[in-house]
């Protein structure tokens, strides 16, 4: 029948060869083009709130999954923390969220509707498929990945703020270098000695920003004891004489003791060798590596009645998909961030992070790590202690510490009292959680 | 046939569709850009607006709320001390700047004039980063040399009451540049002969700014000031970058109070009714400004 077709045709011969090369191209592209198709690249874009040494460390992770996934390439952009919520919460309204991103445990409930539910996904259980297991992870940080009965996040690690100092310094103080103060005791009287010398003592809060402020108090308040709100968050339960002491006694480093001034950046005092103690995270690692200051790590001074410090975690989420974006994708997504977890020694050795996954954080390879040796396994001594606390975990989770971080700054520089502080702060968090 | 022909006919109605004709792709930009934004804008602000849990529509309630916060009205306050300080400084200095480069026939005088234009290529983080770390109280260049001179300034941005005033400046070395540029183009239009006239009936200096330059230049003055005056009232870029609206909220303005009140605490029908808000004022202020400058140079 087709012979008798191209019979009537009355094609010429060049004609006919023409059609033939036609044919086999067609062909060739089918053929060709299954295999393509067989061997789909999939580009997952990843976005991160990382913007300090951790970054780099992201970069890393990110750098080897490509060489080993030829099939899948993950594009990263990695940003600021500030901003870094809206955005995804944004993009999740706006049909075009990163594949994968990066939730804080504090912002789960403000971020649950902008997140895919792991278990029960439109591409099914997404743990299941991955084989993730929850005992493959920190007990207490896969726990706080649920919200409402509903699991959100993969736990990537926890973090929490110590006690840097400057061995050199302490030296030149005519104090130990190896024996960092414990006590509220020994911190003042170290403070009082590096004071002398002519060097700024110490400084409580980072890079001192406002929220920093607001986490110093934090861990002078909750080492007493004290809680923030109560169990229902019906009110503020911090302004009584916990909260007051712990905030005289953030405002007396900076007005009364000389041991800092207000308006400086810790973290910049510390790589310039001109202070001896910074209350920071362990993400400063590979800053303080990079400065060249002689320094070690030490657990968080015990000022107060027990140790305590303020800590939180970051967790990988697939922001919720649009349609348009297939199945599989969601799929390699949640595989992606299995193959992160397992990983995350680059994690902590690079970023200097205690990562979640057990394996990773029990095994050879961070356990030898300079990372480990030099601050990881002071984070980890302090999280087995239980001195880990971790900060506001509501849905108007920024609000509230806003409305506090914003009276605590106002202390710190002297322009309000402390018992001011707290009136005003109560007050407005009150409204708010009445709201 | 008849209405057709005289459609077409009158020459008034044919210039009226071809003037029509050149101002639609424009007006097709501004209702599209401007308009259709401000419309919907408005929309959100009648609603508790969430994208993804649902919204509500509340009708006016988001402006209740606003009124009666004193947050905001510290943020209305912050934002009006602001463009108090600001405009006005950025204005006279462009002014003085143009006047002196119009005078000065020195040798590096179009390189004193680039160097006074230069601030204004920089985007407002570099500026913002720049002065943030000159007013630094460890490493700060102002509070360091201003010590050495025996002068005990304030940390401006640590400080309630100079953290405004300090950004404000900041701002009027950022952008006074390019006001001059305006300035010094308009007065380049003067015609000199009027000067000469001025100088022969004795008039000194100041008389001939006040009754030839001010006067002529008035096109240009409102020209600037409107365009000042709504830099200045929706600064943002400077205040997050240099105190994050601190110490406390003392320089919180209106715009880092949206910003707060959409992406921090996804507000968003709040953020649309404060934005809407300032929309209002600036509207109102240029129209004042129209008013009472007009668009006349006039001697």
């Amino acid at each position: 029948m087709l012979n008798e077709f191209f019979k009537n045709l009355k094609l010429t011969r060049r004609w006919k060869n023409l059609l033939g090369i036609c044919l086999a191209a067609v062909m060739l592209l089918a053929a060709g083009g299954s295999f393509v198709f067989a061997q789909k690249k999939y580009e997952l874009n990843f976005n991160t709130l990382f913007h300090g040494g951790d970054a780099q460390a992201m970069v890393r992770i990110v750098e080897k999954f490509n060489k080993e996934n030829p099939q899948v390439k993950i594009d990263l952009v990695q940003g600021q923390w500030e901003d870094y919520y809206a955005k995804l919460y944004i993009t999740v309204a706006a049909g075009e969220p990163p594949h994968i991103g990066i939730t804080h445990t504090t912002y789960i409930p403000s971020m649950a509707p902008a997140m895919t539910p792991l278990e029960k996904s439109r591409a099914g259980n997404l743990l299941d498929i991955a084989g993730i297991k929850g005992e493959d992870y920190v007990e207490d940080l896969w726990k706080a990945g649920v919200y409402e009965g509903t699991r959100y996040v993969v736990p990537l690690d926890t973090h929490m703020w110590a006690l840097w100092y400057n061995k050199d310094l302490f030296k030149e103080a005519g104090l130990d270098p190896n024996s960092p103060p414990n006590t509220g005791k020994e911190l003042e009287e170290a403070a009082s000695k590096i004071k002398a010398i002519g060097k700024y003592a110490i400084h409580p809060a980072d890079i001192g920003k406002p929220r920093h402020f607001r986490r110093a108090w934090y861990i002078l308040f909750w080492q007493q004891g004290g809680e923030l709100f109560d169990k229902d968050f019906a009110k503020a339960t911090f302004n009584n004489d916990k909260g007051l002491r712990a905030l005289e006694y953030l405002v007396n480093v900076f007005q009364k003791w000389g041991w800092n001034k207000p308006g400086t950046n810790g973290n910049a005092q510390f790589v310039a060798g001109r202070l001896g103690m910074l209350w920071v995270g362990n993400w400063f690692y590979w800053t303080a590596e990079r400065s060249g200051v002689n320094y070690a790590t030490a657990p968080m001074p015990q000022i107060f009645d027990k140790r305590v410090t303020w800590g939180n975690s970051h967790n990988m989420v697939i922001p919720k998909q649009p349609l348009k974006v297939s199945d599989n994708v969601i799929v390699t997504a949640i595989k992606t961030i299995k193959w992160i977890s397992e990983n995350s020694d680059i994690w902590g050795i690079y970023g200097g992070h205690a990562p979640a996954y057990k394996p990773v954080l029990e095994g050879k390879k961070l356990g030898e790590s300079k990372t480990w040796k030099k601050s990881l396994s002071v984070l980890s001594d302090m999280a087995l202690e239980g001195a880990l606390h971790y900060p506001i975990i509501h849905p108007q989770a920024k609000q509230l510490e806003h409305s506090i971080q914003v009276y605590v700054e106002e202390a710190v520089n002297g322009i309000i009292s402390p018992q001011e502080a707290l009136d005003k702060a109560e007050e407005e968090v009150n409204e708010i959680l009445g709201s | 046939m008849l209405k057709t022909g005289l459609f077409f006919g009158k020459r008034g109605h044919r210039s009226q569709i071809e003037g029509l004709l050149f101002i639609l792709p424009y007006a097709f930009l501004w209702g599209f850009f401007l308009i259709w934004p401000l419309a919907y804008g408005f929309f959100i602000s009648l609603h508790k607006w969430d994208p993804l849990r649902g919204s509500k529509f509340i009708g006016l309630a988001n402006y209740v709320k606003l009124f009666r916060s004193p947050i905001f009205w510290n943020a209305f306050f912050n934002t009006f001390e602001f463009a108090g300080i600001a405009v006005p400084l950025i204005i006279i200095l462009g002014l003085v700047f143009a006047l002196l480069m119009q005078r000065m026939s020195i040798r590096g005088g179009r390189f004193i004039e680039a160097s006074l234009f230069f601030p204004y290529l920089l985007t407002v983080s570099i500026v913002s980063l720049v002065w943030k770390w000159l007013f630094d109280p460890d490493v700060g260049l102002v509070l360091y040399y201003s010590s050495r001179l025996g002068l005990h300034l304030p940390t401006f941005l640590a400080d309630k009451f100079w953290a405004l005033p300090a950004i404000a400046f900041a701002t009027a070395w950022w952008l006074a540049g390019y006001r001059m540029v305006i300035f010094k183009a308009a007065m380049g239009d003067i015609p000199p002969e009027l000067y000469e006239s001025a100088e022969l009936d004795g008039a000194g200096g100041y008389k001939k700014f006040r009754h030839i330059t001010l006067p002529l230049l008035r096109p240009a003055i409102l020209f600037a000031l409107i365009l000042t005056t709504i830099s200045g009232f929706r600064v943002f870029g400077q205040v997050i970058m240099m105190t994050a609206g601190g110490p406390g909220r003392s320089s919180e303005v209106l715009a880092l109070y949206l910003y707060r009140r959409g992406f921090d605490y996804l507000q968003m029908g709040l953020a649309a009714a404060v934005g809407f808000i300032l929309f209002v004022i600036i509207l109102i202020i240029t129209v004042i400004s129209f008013r009472f400058l007009g668009f006349e140079s006039r001697l």
